[in-house]
């Protein structure tokens, strides 16, 4: 992998392993005074760029709450509306989406909210999911439309409405935080 | 009529020939630069995978070092080998 770097001059390879923990080194600053801007406000501008698209051209059933987002887009509510011919025809959810820093290196925080959970054996009843793609499965190729369209499909697909088999335990015993969960993910079906 | 030109500047513009315009990673067009960088070009090239998708180098390298075990290509999950041409 290092060839193919050899030809421009020797130049490394300019990338970094992003440490979990916040840097706390002193800010660096500008001769002026001024902050420099750090690497993550500019990657702030992909999730800008998904969230005008999602306002824009929002896929069937998803409407972004954006009076929910605050001025560094760091959290955001999304409606999602169950589908016609569907068990969750007429119902409305909402999801919560929370972005650290390290997005999209790193999944977004996505837990259902509000007093509507959809009751589906996937979703426990403090709104957590149970879904791959948030956790081990995650890929910067994936976008706040594709974890959507990957719930709703999850909804879509459900033939009966009930709660995961360890409900009770889960939402006793979990993280607040469904991202520190040992998820073990068993069933495709749904 | 004789025309004698006195002097001229040459123009070309450049981009890149790649599968798609924007990086599946950061989502800025190819022809401009990772969100790190600021000089569009030989300064912030394009890599391709062996799978023919295409990033960013510096995206492509910041998410293959983040992978601990499979380092897979983040849109086809195939496992990731830079293509050389």
């Amino acid at each position: 992998m290092l060839k193919i770097f050899k030809s421009k001059k020797d130049k490394l390879p300019k990338s970094e392993i992003i440490t979990c923990e916040p840097q706390v080194t002193k800010e660096p600053r500008t001769k002026c005074g001024k902050p420099l801007v750090l690497d993550n406000t500019r990657w702030e501008r992909r999730l800008h760029k998904e969230l005008m698209s999602l306002i824009k051209e929002p896929p069937p059933g998803v409407t972004v709450d954006t009076d929910s987002i605050g001025q560094n887009l760091s959290e955001w509510k999304i409606n999602i509306a169950g589908f016609e011919g569907t068990l969750y025809e007429g119902e409305n959810f909402q999801l919560l989406f929370k972005f650290n820093n390290k997005y999209p290196f790193d999944s977004p925080e996505v837990t259902f909210i509000g007093n509507n959970i959809p009751v589906h054996p996937h979703v426990y009843s403090n709104g957590h999911i149970c879904l791959s793609i948030l956790t081990e499965d995650w890929s910067p190729a994936l976008s706040v439309q594709s974890v959507c369209l990957s719930i709703a499909s999850m909804l879509s697909s459900c033939r009966e409405k009930k709660r995961p088999p360890d409900n009770t335990l889960y939402v006793k015993t979990c993280n607040k935080n469904p991202k520190k969960t040992k998820w073990w993910y068993h069933d495709d079906s749904v | 009529m004789k025309l004698t030109i006195k002097s001229w500047t040459g123009v070309a513009t450049w981009r890149w020939i790649a599968n798609d315009e924007n990086c599946g990673i950061c989502r800025m067009s190819f022809e401009s630069t990772c969100p790190e960088c600021s000089l569009p070009g030989d300064d912030c090239p394009l890599v391709w995978g062996v799978c023919s998708h295409c990033f960013h180098m510096h995206c492509i390298v910041k998410w293959l070092n983040l992978q601990t075990m499979n380092k897979q290509c983040p849109m086809c999950r195939q496992s990731w080998k830079f293509n050389i041409h």
